[in-house]
């Protein structure tokens, strides 16, 4: 499990890292969905199986295709060089971003984490789906979460129609007239 | 077989320590941060973003599978995440198609005003 869990570690923050640095903007997509590969593995081993498969589906099949998407719609003679890509902040965000993963890693570490132990999770999907639909007990609001998000999710397909789509214009796109 | 042997074979088959997810957690998240900030393209910025619900989403997994009156729930809230990010994904790029249709960039350093 420790071999599993350093192979997934690795592989999850080097494409991470590999997302933030890297010139080229496909490669920055394939590498997001190397890390959530890795995430969905993390997912396995902390008993949520059910959960790994959603991870799979949906960040590594479906957003990893829809930032394709946006690429390639959006894509400009590509710059190569790092001072075209990467702001004037670079050094002082990773000061700041460092600053806050030494900070977050060290609160973790510190607090006392006596008594717990793994294997608490929903192993079985069936649990899983009680507790999705508020059924099983202490998991009662989740009813209403459930139907919240099933109604959030519609506004955003529609608000994702509206704000795409072009402006009457007989076809022509009004960007390329300005 | 030598008992240094068997030690080390029980230490790679042990089971992570808490803490190891969740400082995994963090430095992934750190990094989502960093690179939400320093990058100048608006698509690797949600890129960005994406590994940042990702390393919380990672938390909460350990959490709910560690800590014994959690209940598990944290799978659940898991889920919601994920499809709160696929909206967020969807709108987000959405608008990003729309300032390049009348900008021609998805440079963020250049898109200064919310009017076309």
């Amino acid at each position: 499990m420790i071999v599993a869990f350093f192979f997934l570690a690795g592989m999850t923050l080097v494409s991470a890292l590999c997302v933030v640095v890297s010139r080229n903007v496909v490669h920055s997509a394939l590498f997001m969905s190397g890390s959530f590969l890795g995430i969905a593995g993390f997912f396995v081993m902390l008993n949520a199986p059910a959960l790994a498969a959603f991870q799979v589906l949906i960040y590594v099949g479906a957003v990893t295709v829809l930032m394709l998407f946006g690429i390639m719609f959006t894509q400009n003679p590509q710059a190569r060089r790092y001072r075209t890509i990467i702001n004037r902040q670079f050094w002082a965000g990773l000061l700041v971003a460092a600053g806050v993963g030494a900070f977050l890693a060290y609160v973790l570490s510190a607090e006392d984490w006596a008594g717990v132990e793994a294997g608490n999770g929903p192993r079985q999907v069936a649990d899983l789906g009680r507790d999705l639909l508020g059924v099983s007990p202490g998991a009662e609001v989740f009813t209403l979460l459930f139907e919240v998000v099933s109604v959030l999710l519609l506004v955003a397909i529609v608000g994702a129609i509206v704000i795409s789509r072009r402006k009457s214009g007989g076809g022509i796109d009004r960007g390329a007239e300005e | 077989m030598p008992p240094q042997v068997q030690q080390f074979l029980d230490a790679l088959t042990a089971t992570p320590p808490l803490e190891g997810y969740l400082v995994v957690g963090a430095f992934m998240f750190a990094i989502g941060a960093w690179g939400a900030l320093i990058r100048r393209n608006a698509v690797v910025i949600f890129m960005c973003v994406e590994l940042m619900i990702n390393a919380v989403n990672l938390t909460l997994v350990a959490f709910a599978d560690y800590l014994p009156n959690a209940g598990g729930l944290g799978v659940s809230y898991a889920v919601l995440v994920i499809a709160i990010a696929a909206g967020e994904i969807a709108v987000g790029l959405a608008i990003v198609l729309a300032v390049f249709r009348s900008r021609r960039t998805v440079n963020v350093d250049e898109v200064t005003s919310m009017k076309g």
